[in-house]
């Protein structure tokens, strides 16, 4: 009865529980992923959701709650009544707290109900949406009510941060382990279900033409920018502990990077794909102590008009220490020693409060041996190295390949155009939300774009350093003021490489 | 086209920009095939404090775009501006002679209300489009002049910054200034121009022809005496830019000498050797005539250039300009 060319991937019966199912992410990001893979009749028809959290709440109240959320932040997608009420049929909540017994014999006295009204075989998925310092509790208890083992497969997605640094990843990671199998575990990272990065693996393994330009020869360098213009919007309290360097760099960007450079897998399976990135964040050399104020740069918004509106530096954001030294911005210069990347630098930035919302990835290549036209790009470095592979992560996923061509005209004189792919013009579809893609994976078993245990601890291993220089300096911030492109370290880092960060 | 007038934010006019381009393409739903082409080869940002909150450079802009596609970007000031800083979007399409299909840039309209335009750079980061080329044309007088307040000039240094070459048109303006504020932003990195040196082609071009000549060709070096009038008290910066450019390879002798004549700006050019002469002269209000000892004599038609017909010739030139940069560096020698 199958057609794999035709039919969307079958997705077995299951139950979802969501932890922390009344959170942001829920009404933002999960329940409108599901309400869209429900009407498009891409997940089995055998399903349930089961919200979990603390407010006390009925079925039916959390069915209009989510009703509410999912009409508002469904993305390019209409909002149906009739199909709503079906999906509603299979919503359902449970009240309680994480750290109390109670709630976990209330859930799997729910998800037994489930399994035989909607005949979810027993399959459950797990999604932690809570507060990160309850993840080891919430596993360690699931154990405890052998809500872990069931009739079918029980698998948990666990949201980042995953740790708030090397040692606590390690010590989530141990805790984890004494409950689940790490095939259970899906460290989901939001970025790597984004349409434009899995097409980063399609750009490079299913075409013979790039690939031989993918090193050392032809790339000057690399760089990933992941601009926002927005500021914290009411998350002053966690950013501050955060910062961009463990919000983004750590886990986004370091596994964009890692998607970007790693070597091509033998096999396009899950285990091939993820040992190959986990390889690469291995490779990727571990910053000295002395040598971070040299390769990482931190930065912090101070107050600006922008628009004719003012806006508040971050210190004066709302549940921000007045003396913050936290980061929301950070810039860091990676290198990958192996024979593909030695010396080539992979410039990494994030912030908030930039000029505008924008993520991709820069390839540099390098300049022709000869200038021929030099007289006409002698104007800044950007020109003397015209051929720039920009992947578009967002706003506008997409490539564009920048090249020299001539002007129309008598007399040789060039100038840079560039070559536009856009996915939304190309393909004409609505793209699936990383999170729908993501969710039909785990539901599949197919952790391909999850992050495993390994490549997380690489990942800490790369920034760790760098989090113990910046964690015992004081800074002198804010050191940029909001709507600019960030401090102006930020421009010297590169500058001692020989390089300009592009305007994206 | 759009009149929707928002905030000038720039999540807001790209999210304004994307939506024009989305309305742009329900055109080819309903004929089923391609009918609009996006285009852009720049940004290209005009500040202007004219009267007309920025009729004449949208006006100019739009001229600019059959030859050089871009994003454009009128920054204007008006006091019938209803926020600080506003902003709309629209397209300037086009349909090329015998084809079926439109050719579209976008072009921003960012309205300041008066003593708010100096807070746009902010905004005009947001909008820059990615990799190519940002081009400066500043056409707001008020911060280009050498009294001009804090504010007016840190408005513009703010938008110089995101710049790559920058234009001004120093026309009107003392030599000294113009030339000071060209050499600061060349110390800085920037590409410059300057439409006066733009105006000049019609006279350099010719000039340089003079020189194919067999009976001249390699006797440049030999010229050591230019004469050059003009109509101002003192050498303006056209003055100044052509002598730089003629004298500037074998540093000859140069004069200036203040004539009557017809319009404004340079009336003659008298380049001496010991064997040659080559004049140059206005000899009506749009004809220039040109002697050489070697017995030419021709007339060519001599019409001041539209500003559209300047920037298209400017914006031509995307690279260093290495005669108007040697040009530049010379009229400074000659003025001190």
């Amino acid at each position: 009865m199958q057609d794999s060319l035709r039919f969307a991937r079958r997705v077995p019966p299951c139950a979802i529980v969501i932890f922390g199912a009344s959170g942001d992410l829920s009404k933002r990001k999960l329940l409108p992923s599901l309400y869209r893979l429900f009407y498009e009749r891409r997940i089995s028809q055998n399903f349930a959701v089961i919200g979990s959290s603390r407010t006390p709440m009925s079925d039916d109240q959390f069915r209009d709650r989510m009703k509410e959320s999912v009409s508002k932040f469904l993305e390019d997608a209409p909002f149906d009544e009739d199909i709503w009420k079906s999906f509603a049929q299979c919503l359902f909540y449970v009240a309680g707290d994480l750290s109390e017994e109670d709630s976990y014999e209330h859930l799997k006295t729910k998800l037994d109900e489930v399994e035989k009204s909607h005949q979810t075989a027993g399959n459950v998925l797990f999604y932690l949406s809570t507060q990160p310092s309850y993840y080891a509790e919430a596993i360690k208890k699931l154990g405890a009510h052998q809500l872990q083992k069931g009739n079918g497969w029980r698998r948990v997605i666990i949201e980042k941060p995953f740790g708030h640094d090397l040692a606590s990843a390690r010590k989530l990671n141990e805790e984890i382990h004494k409950v689940l199998d790490e095939a259970d575990v899906y460290r989901i990272d939001h970025y790597l279900g984004k349409e434009t990065v899995q097409n980063i693996l399609a750009f490079r393994f299913g075409n013979g033409i790039f690939e031989p330009l993918w090193n050392r020869r032809y790339v000057d360098n690399v760089q990933i920018t992941a601009a926002e213009s927005i500021g914290v919007e009411g998350r002053g309290a966690y950013y501050q502990e955060a910062g961009a360097l463990r919000d983004m760099i750590q886990n986004h960007l370091s596994q964009v990077m890692a998607t970007v450079a790693m070597e091509p897998p033998t096999v396009f399976d899950a285990a091939n794909v993820r040992d190959e990135r986990a390889k690469l964040l291995r490779a990727v050399r571990v910053v000295k102590p002395d040598d971070v104020a040299k390769y990482a740069v931190a930065g912090q918004y101070g107050p600006a008009n922008v628009g004719g509106q003012n806006l508040p530096g971050f210190r004066e954001e709302p549940s921000v220490k007045p003396d913050a030294q936290t980061d929301t911005y950070a810039a860091v210069t990676f290198f990958i020693d192996n024979w593909r990347w030695a010396d080539v630098p992979f410039y990494i930035r994030t912030g908030k409060r930039l000029p505008k919302r924008v993520t991709d990835i820069a390839i540099q290549f390098h300049a022709p041996p000869l200038g021929l036209f030099s007289q006409e790009t002698k104007g800044g470095l950007r020109e003397a190295r015209p051929n720039l592979l920009v992947l578009r992560i967002q706003p506008e996923e997409g490539i564009s390949l920048r090249f020299l061509s001539k002007s129309p005209g008598s007399g040789m004189r060039v100038r840079p155009v560039s070559m536009d792919f856009n996915y939304g013009s190309s393909f004409g579809e609505r793209t699936p939300t990383a999170y729908e893609t993501l969710l039909v994976d785990a539901m599949a078993g197919d952790p391909t774009l999850y992050t495993r245990q390994d490549m997380v601890d690489a990942s800490w291993q790369i920034v760790q350093p760098i989090l113990d220089v910046w964690g015992n300096t004081k800074f002198d911030f804010p050191n940029y003021a909001a709507g600019t492109w960030g401090p102006q370290a930020s421009d010297e880092m590169l500058a001692r490489q020989g390089h300009v960060w592009r305007v994206p | 086209m759009s009149a929707i007038i928002f905030p000038a934010q720039p999540e807001q006019i790209l999210k304004g920009l994307g939506k024009l381009w989305t309305s742009l393409g329900e055109e080819e739903k309903h004929q089923g095939r391609p009918t609009v082409l996006r285009a852009c080869a720049m940004t290209l940002i005009v500040a202007t404090d004219e009267a007309d909150a920025g009729f004449a450079a949208s006006q100019t802009i739009s001229e600019l775009m059959h030859e050089h596609p871009a994003r454009g970007i009128v920054l204007a000031v008006s006091p019938d501006a209803e926020n600080d800083l506003q902003a709309r979007v629209l397209a300037q399409c086009w349909k090329p002679f015998g084809k079926a299909q439109q050719i579209c840039c976008e072009q921003i309209e960012i309205t300041a209300k008066p003593g708010n335009w100096q807070n746009a750079a902010p905004t005009l980061a947001g909008l820059t489009a990615a990799d190519l080329p940002v081009i400066f044309w500043c056409r707001h007088q008020g911060a280009l002049k050498k009294d001009a307040s804090a504010a007016d000039r840190g408005g513009l240094e703010a938008i110089a910054k995101l710049a790559t070459k920058l234009i001004v048109d120093t026309r009107g303006m003392q030599a000294a200034d113009g030339i000071a504020l060209l050499l600061k932003w060349k110390g800085e990195g920037k590409l410059v121009a300057d439409l006066e040196w733009t105006r000049l082609t019609q006279w350099r071009e010719p000039l340089a022809h003079i020189f194919d000549n067999a009976a001249l060709e390699n006797s440049l070096s030999g010229f050591h005496s230019l004469e050059i009038e003009h109509t101002e008290d003192k050498p303006g910066m056209q003055a100044l830019y052509l002598a730089g450019w003629l004298s500037g390879p074998y540093h000859a002798e140069v004069t200036f000498r203040k004539a009557t004549g017809y319009g404004p700006d340079i009336q003659r050019v008298s380049f001496r050797s010991d064997t040659a002469v080559i004049e140059f002269e206005r000899t009506s209000a749009e004809c220039v005539t040109l002697w050489s000892s070697t017995g030419r004599e021709r007339k060519y038609s001599f019409a001041e250039a539209s500003i559209t017909a300047l920037m298209t010739e400017e914006l031509a030139v995307a690279g260093y300009d290495p005669a108007f940069n040697a040009a530049l560096e010379r009229a400074r020698e000659l003025l001190e």
